[in-house]
């Protein structure tokens, strides 16, 4: 209530002071043209009064036209790689501006914040842009990706090698210990959900072991190619415009909008093949025969005389092939960008794929002498993930990894033309990869329209919609020849999957700017959102069919298309989850004093439909402040600092990823004809509050030729969400409330760039970042007892493991710290000698992230490199504790080679403890591309380029599994897991080769 | 000016009307409300919510992680053998046979958290208008979780319908919590349906779950030196001779047939049962864990090869108490003729799969009768030793311990119904059971020759020898083959009774096959730290 008072009443004043404003009603009109060094007119100059945020553009020639008020005495002029001019036109009516080529800085950079734009140096918060020319190169499936290492204190980690597969995004952190830490995505003013329409299927049910697989990316409708460009809102000032979304941080994407000037076509092609980026080292077929010697076992005539390598008859090196294409255009009152993008990426692993295709158009156009301008935008996408069997959960059977892993490296695949089943119970992996079909399609289209009206020169009304809808479908067949598998073999299994999700956003806005004084201007924002998603899934599963259950005579017909064939029928799941509602009203105001200093205030309330009764709003206030040292008169003239600036901030930012419905008492209606209650209702239950001050600093060196920000923040996460145990007797052994207890990330983030060679022929930019962040819960005691907490996660998998979680969320130790048994070596005999008491052993969280990109451009050449790393954590390898373990050769498996270098004995046992805990450290390089640009070709072809690039080109680590960036979800309870590598989808190396031209 | 000034008007007014366009009022979609609950499944929606309750039964009574491992690894029955890089599980098995565990063993929680489930359900029955019938089901339902809660943890917490599930519910001990099971017991037998059959509360079930409470009373109240009040006993005899006098019960010929796929129809003795069907996997127990935990993973190959865990034994102690020496060569023909041991063919398994029921020792054959091998290619011969540490490191590794395959596997359907879905009913209460408290109370109430006779008769029944004399228990040997204890381990074995019976029989904490000592403080379980912590009314048993 207070807040809707709150609103109208600034509303009214708005009005208020509108109609109390003198009327303008004299103009006068500048032309000119503006050329870049050369004197080649530059197109899509965006030209205003100087303070203005209204203006135009320039027309293809470079010629542009603006009508201003008669007392505007200077224009500016910006455009993107170019630094930023203001001219004076006093007096004047032609103004002809010639604009140098930026190289350098960040400082003239717009920066994309919620509800708005800022220019880079106004900015009083902690934002990290990436422009589309930064992103990174190579194999990229979502825009994510695009960011991996370019941005100081954004984690984004890849969790599976399967093409599409969703990452592990953290900016600054962990601010959550069982809500979801990612980011909220915002594309165009769009809120997205965060979720995809994948259907989430388990092959862990009905008597199967393979367990769920990776999560797919929720960003895969978007083209990486139509991005300009992705700002990620660190601090919580920037975020909390956000509100109860804020606290994970904000990612704003931006899309790629046309130019003004005669129709443009870009066309883009690549082709890449991907490889491994590291094994991980099993014996092959001669180290086999030792060992069986070493091991006394060759009585057990396991040896079958060959050398095989099963990782490597897995993979496959199929072409990836991707075409893009991009049509744009337009004049001062409309402009329009049309992209589409076909792709096919060839997984490494056999039968894994994703092919996408992707159509977008997006149109600016203007109306009533642009006083009233229309944006729209359409993204309609289509793509189909062809799934390997790898999951995360897969039991003592492993998956389609495990089996490749510890396939006896001496036996042959086949025998008389049939796929040979070992007596030892290790499955065939060419015979579970034949087997074994899982095919997703997802449509999704999102679109906006916006329309702005220009109520004054100064007051702007902006309303726009948009909805993200998404459907999915999944069919899995398990076709039953496959021998060796429990509930499966002899009887095939399919699985049919269905989802959809739906979001729409409402939002209206007023924007006011007005000059208080000569020298204090203040911009105004206010705005109010609603917001609101569906989600459902259903799925339904059959076994027991009566083809396809012996090798001999297969057909070609799915089993999901017969699914009411077999004998057993597992009843259809429907799951419709509670429609989320959001309604918010937000402000923002800014203040410029002389550009000197700068203050930036937001407040957001925001209402959910998911907060308890008692909690239906939260606020969330912010505050920025900005000294601008270099603006001051002592440094105008300074040699050495171009510029110089102060920033502080403050913000309160929320985060309710939980469980919709999860305040309520709910009731379900369950299979044969039953209902319970299945929650415990909180009507007090609300939103994790994170509250954090950052204070850092922008610089810029010897003309802007080397430039940064560093920073530092302290994050306080309080009112923590929380599945606290249920007080038996209940009808669940968990409800959700807020516990007083405190998450705390604190660090460093330090960014740096240079232009180390700027000539005509010659430039090398080099640009660095690094982050240190420490994260730990305090105060962690339940709110009943005041007992200290301890929740168990990280489950370990496999064969004699059953039941072990690796790790622990706990007062005073950061969360997911390591909680192992101590591994004291072999004893006589090599069997392993472990403590029978867990101690807390290590963090999974890097302390230390970093990334390193640089671009040396000679002549026509140009070649770039990103290399990334993260440091100071430790990684379980669940893989050697259970599935490549010594033992496993006395039953004719093959086995770690670091347990075959080891003295234990064939018989030690399989158990998880520190044994297995390993350094994470490590360096990658994600990217390296050589471009050539051979020019202009003929009277038509322009900027013909042609590249070659390698993604996942090495990594540096001393960790043995596949890849020291893991992360496969071995989340207990809901509680998330950190980094455990457990037979995940290997890294794919990838080589491609493309070119690209525009017409 | 005025065009411009009516647009805006209209665009404010519009942005201050759209504000506060909605409550917030979350919908559910798929789930109700408790009001939605109540009016709109009406009169129906109890008997739904009664079904709920029932189907809390399945997995804490059959899953071999639950209940079972806390009543039988715990006792000279069971355990589970770490097998090289199998079982090993963190330790979890072998300290419920050793007797080590504590307050944070997962499984002591499970089993909490799922009895508690079955509570909670029940009591929520008794808040949606029941009918009388309905009420004394549910009451039934809710005294059987509790009697499981008092004997494992010593205390239960209880809620009334309706209550506030935020506030920390009351806690019930000893006498008081053993005298209201009681309590709510006769008042269900007085209301529930004469008709119900044996897959739902019922009469007979609710009279023997009453005798198992008058027979425990003493060893609830104090668990180091139990007493049994002459009162209570006579309780346990005259409900029981009235059960026996109905003569609605009666020994299965073939022991076995009371467990295998048809013992919905082919067993007499089922008091209360859960019933599976072959092939649906709804409303299951999971009931073909009890022959994969501690069948071989080449045990039957057919169909379903990898299926067996190789997990759970038992030890040869156990195994002698069926001989009347406590001797055996480990053939089931030194074991004179008693079914109870198996290990003969069974129509309908061993022709499909090899396998026979009952106490599994020696070479292993499939059905065509050619000798089984394990995964290294050596025989599969189960063998009577097990490492003194419950971990086999030798190359034996894959074939120690005596198997025991209570239930013999569903092979219907090709097989098909063996690894899941399987169609054996779950044995919860049954007839010998009955038979055993009646001649027990009759023994510690001075009528020894009353309780033999009842004895012999189910060991004839049973093909055993009659025994000539026996003596309730011999605390210096928990083995001893001529007790009342031994006979109901050989009757009741896997039967989820033993460590309730050791600890009625002062037993529990003496040293047996691979647990050389013990703690009194074992004698009931630790209240799971996690439990604790959420509910402050729960205190936690004495040294742990």
């Amino acid at each position: 209530m207070y807040v809707k008072l709150l609103m109208r009443f600034i509303s009214i004043s708005l009005l208020f002071v509108l109609f109390t404003l003198p009327v303008l009603a004299q103009t006068k009109i500048i032309t000119g043209t503006i050329t870049d060094s050369t004197g080649t007119g530059i197109a899509g100059v965006s030209v205003q009064p100087k303070g203005s945020k209204t203006g135009t553009q320039s027309q293809a020639d470079g010629s542009y036209k603006i009508t201003v008020s008669p007392n505007t005495s200077t224009l500016s002029f910006s455009y993107v790689g170019f630094n930023d001019k203001d001219v004076s036109i006093s007096g004047k009516t032609v103004v002809n501006v010639s604009l140098t080529i930026n190289n350098t800085s960040t400082i003239g950079e717009v920066v994309v914040i919620g509800y708005g734009t800022v220019r880079r140096k106004d900015l009083t918060g902690a934002v990290s842009s990436v422009k589309a020319k930064d992103f990174n190169q190579g194999v990229i499936a979502a825009p994510d990706q695009l960011l991996q290492n370019k941005v100081a204190g954004l984690e984004v980690t890849s969790n599976s090698g399967q093409p599409g597969a969703a990452t592990t995004i953290k900016i600054r952190g962990n601010s959550s210990i069982r809500a979801s830490n990612n980011p909220l995505y915002v594309v165009d003013g769009v809120p997205l959900d965060g979720r995809s329409a994948r259907p989430s299927i388990s092959l862990g049910n009905n008597g199967l072991g393979f367990g769920t697989t990776p999560e797919s990316n929720p960003l895969l409708y978007i083209n990486p190619n139509d991005i300009a460009q992705i700002d990620v809102l660190k601090d919580a000032s920037s975020a909390a415009i956000y509100g109860s979304r804020g606290a994970n941080g904000v990612i704003v994407i931006t899309t790629k909008k046309g130019l003004s000037g005669p129709p443009k076509l870009e066309f883009g092609t690549s082709f890449g093949v991907a490889g491994y980026m590291k094994k991980y080292k099993v014996l092959t077929g001669d180290e086999y025969r030792t060992a069986q010697k070493k091991y006394g076992i060759d009585t057990f005539k396991f040896d079958q005389g060959g050398n095989v390598d099963a990782l490597k008859e897995i993979a496959q090196h199929k072409l990836s092939e991707n075409y893009s294409l991009a049509l744009s255009g337009g004049n001062e009152n409309g402009r329009f960008r049309a992209s589409f993008l076909g792709s096919s990426t060839a997984g490494l692993i056999k039968k894994s794929s994703l092919d996408k295709y992707i159509g977008s158009f997006t149109g600016q156009y203007k109306f009533l002498d642009q006083r009233l301008s229309i944006d729209f935008g359409l993204i309609a996408a289509h793509y189909t993930e062809n799934l390997s069997n790898v999951s995360n959960t897969a039991g003592s059977q492993g998956n389609l990894v495990s089996a490749a892993l510890i396939w006896n490296p001496t036996a042959p695949f086949y025998k008389n033309g049939k796929y040979l089943l070992n007596s030892n119970g290790v499955a065939n992996p060419l015979a579970i990869s034949d087997a074994f079909n899982d095919v997703s399609n997802v449509n999704t289209f999102l679109a906006n329209i916006s329309a702005g009206y220009k109520l004054l020169k100064n007051l702007e009304y902006k309303f726009l919609y948009a909805i993200n809808h998404g459907t999915g479908d999944r069919k899995i067949n398990i076709e039953g020849f496959l021998e060796g598998f429990p509930n499966l073999s002899g009887q095939g299994y399919g699985i049919i999957g269905n989802a959809a999700l739906t979001s729409q956003t409402f939002t209206h806005t007023l924007n006011y700017r007005t000059n208080i004084s000569k020298s204090l201007t203040m911009e105004a924002l206010g705005g109010y959102e609603y917001w609101k998603t569906n989600y459902a899934n259903a799925s339904i599963a059959a076994s027991g069919f009566n083809i396809n259950l012996d090798q001999s005579n297969r057909i070609n017909i799915p089993y999901t298309s017969i699914l009411q064939n077999a004998k057993t029928q597992y009843p259809y799941l429907p799951f419709v989850d509670p429609t989320v509602e959001l309604q918010s009203y937000f402000a923002r105001i800014n203040f410029n004093l002389l550009d000197k200093f700068l203050l930036t205030g937001t407040v957001r309330a925001d209402g959910s439909s998911k907060f308890g009764k008692n909690n239906k709003y939260g606020y969330f206030p912010s505050v920025g402040a900005k000294w601008v040292i270099s603006n001051e008169n002592f440094m105008k003239n300074s040699a050495v600092f171009s510029n110089l600036g102060l920033r502080g901030s403050w913000g309160l930012t929320g985060n309710q990823e939980y469980p919709a419905g999860a305040s309520q008492e709910q009731f379900g209606l369950s299979s044969y004809n039953t209902a319970g209650q299945t929650i415990v209702a909180n009507p007090n239950l609300k939103w994790e509050t994170t509250s954090a001050f950052n204070i850092g600093a922008d610089f810029a060196f010897a003309k802007g030729r080397l430039y940064g920000s560093l920073d530092y923040y302290n994050k306080n996460t309080k009112n923590i969400l929380f599945q606290t145990n249920s007080i038996q007797p209940a009808p669940n052994s968990i409800y959700f409330i807020n516990i007083p207890a405190n998450l705390i990330n604190s660090g460093f983030e330090f960014a740096l760039g240079a232009n180390v060679i700027n000539k005509t022929n010659l430039t090398w930019d080099v640009n660095f970042n690094i982050s240190y962040n420490k994260n730990l819960l305090k105060n962690f005691y339940d709110i009943n007892t005041g007992l200290p907490l301890t929740i168990q996660t990280g489950t370990i998998d496999g064969q004699g493991v059953s039941g072990t979680l690796s790790q622990v969320i706990t007062n005073n130790q950061p969360v997911n710290e390591f909680n192992l048994k101590t591994f004291n070596g072999f004893d006589a005999s090599g069997n392993q000698k472990i403590n029978d008491a867990p101690t807390y052993a290590g963090d999974p969280n890097p302390h230390v992230i970093g990334g390193f990109s640089t671009t040396l451009r000679f002549k026509k050449f140009t070649f770039g490199l990103n290399t990334g790393g993260a440091f100071g954590y430790m990684i379980y390898n669940n893989t050697a504790t259970s599935v490549t373990n010594i033992n496993g050769i006395t039953s004719g498996r093959n086995i770690d080679a670091e347990a075959f270098k080891s003295t234990e004995g064939k018989s030690s046992g399989a158990s998880a403890s520190t044994r297995f805990l390993e350094k994470g450290d490590y360096v990658k390089l994600r990217n390296a591309t050589l471009r050539y640009e051979i020019g202009n070709v003929g009277k038509y072809v322009k900027t013909l380029t042609c590249f070659v690039s390698g993604t996942n080109l090495f990594v540096i680590t001393k960790f043995h599994g596949f890849d020291p960036e893991v992360n496969v979800d071995k989340t207990s309870n809901s509680y998330p897991s950190r980094s455990i590598e457990y037979i995940p989808y290997p890294t794919p190396r990838t080589v491609s080769f493309g070119l690209n031209f525009a017409l | 000016m005025t065009r411009y000034k009516i647009i805006t008007y209209f665009f404010l007014s519009f942005f201050i009307m759209i504000a506060g366009c909605t409550k917030l009022d979350e919908n559910l979609e798929s789930t109700l409300t408790s009001s939605q609950a109540s009016s709109s499944l009406g009169a129906s929606g109890t008997a739904l919510l009664l079904k709920a309750a029932y189907v809390d039964l399945a997995n804490p009574l059959s899953a071999q992680d639950k209940l079972f491992c806390l009543q039988e690894n715990t006792s000279d029955e069971a355990l589970t053998v770490t097998r090289g890089g199998d079982w090993d599980d963190n330790g979890v098995w072998r300290v419920l046979h050793n007797h080590t565990w504590d307050a944070n063993h997962q499984y002591v929680l499970d089993v909490f958290n799922s009895l508690n489930k079955l509570n909670f359900d029940a009591t929520n029955v008794l808040a949606f208008n029941p009918t009388k019938p309905q009420a004394a089901e549910a009451k039934f339902l809710r005294a059987l979780s509790l009697y499981y809660l008092l004997d494992l943890y010593g205390q239960y917490p209880f809620r009334n319908p309706g209550d506030n599930l935020l506030n920390a519910p009351q806690v019930k001990s000893g006498a008081d919590a053993i005298n209201f099971i009681i309590s709510e017991l006769t008042a269900a037998l007085t209301d529930i349906s004469a008709t119900n059959n044996n897959t739902v509360a019922n009469a007979d079930a609710i009279r023997t779950l009453l005798m198992k409470c008058y027979i425990q009373k003493g060893a609830f109240i104090n668990r180091l030196t139990p007493t049994f009040d002459p009162a209570d006993m006579q309780q346990v005899v005259t409900i029981g001779t009235a059960i026996i006098n109905s003569a609605k019960y009666s020994y299965t010929p073939n022991y076995f047939d009371n467990f295998s796929v048809d013992n919905g129809t082919k067993s007499k003795e089922g008091i209360f049962v859960y019933p599976n069907q072959s092939g649906v996997s709804i409303n299951h127990a999971g009931i073909e864990a009890r022959w994969n935990m501690t069948l071989h993973y080449n045990s039957y190959t057919l169909y379903n090869p990898n299926a067996g865990w190789n997990g759970f034994a038992t030890v040869s102690d156990f195994y002698n108490s069926f001989s009347s020496t406590g001797v055996t060569t480990f053939s089931p023909a030194d074991t004179l003729l008693d079914q109870r041991i198996g290990g003969r063919p069974f129509a309908g398994v061993t022709n499909l799969s090899g396998i026979k029921p009952g106490l599994l020792v020696g070479q292993q054959f499939n059905e065509n009768g050619v000798a089984e091998k394990d995964r290294k290619g050596a025989a599969l011969s189960f063998t009577p030793q097990i490492a003194a540490d419950m971990k086999e490191t030798g190359s034996n590794l894959e074939v120690t311990g005596i198997r025991i395959v209570k239930y013999p596997p569903d092979l219907t359907d090709n097989g098909k119904n063996y690894q899941s879905n399987s169609g054996n009913w779950l044995m919860i209460f049954r007839y010998p059971d009955v038979v055993l408290m009646v001649a027990e109370a009759k023994m510690r109430t001075g009528d020894a020759a009353g309780a033999l006779t009842l004895v012999n008769g189910l060991r004839i029944a049973r093909g055993a020898a009659p025994m000539p004399s026996m003596t309730l228990v011999n605390t210096s040997n928990v083995s001893d083959p001529n007790t009342l204890l031994a006979e109901r381990g050989r009757e009741l074995y896997w039967e989820n009774v033993r460590r309730t019976d050791l600890i009625r029989f002062g037993v529990f904490t003496k040293p047996w096959s691979l647990k050389p000592t013990d703690d009194v403080k074992n004698l009931v379980f630790p209240i799971p730290n996690q439990a604790l912590a959420a509910n402050p009314n729960l205190k936690q048993n004495k040294g742990f």
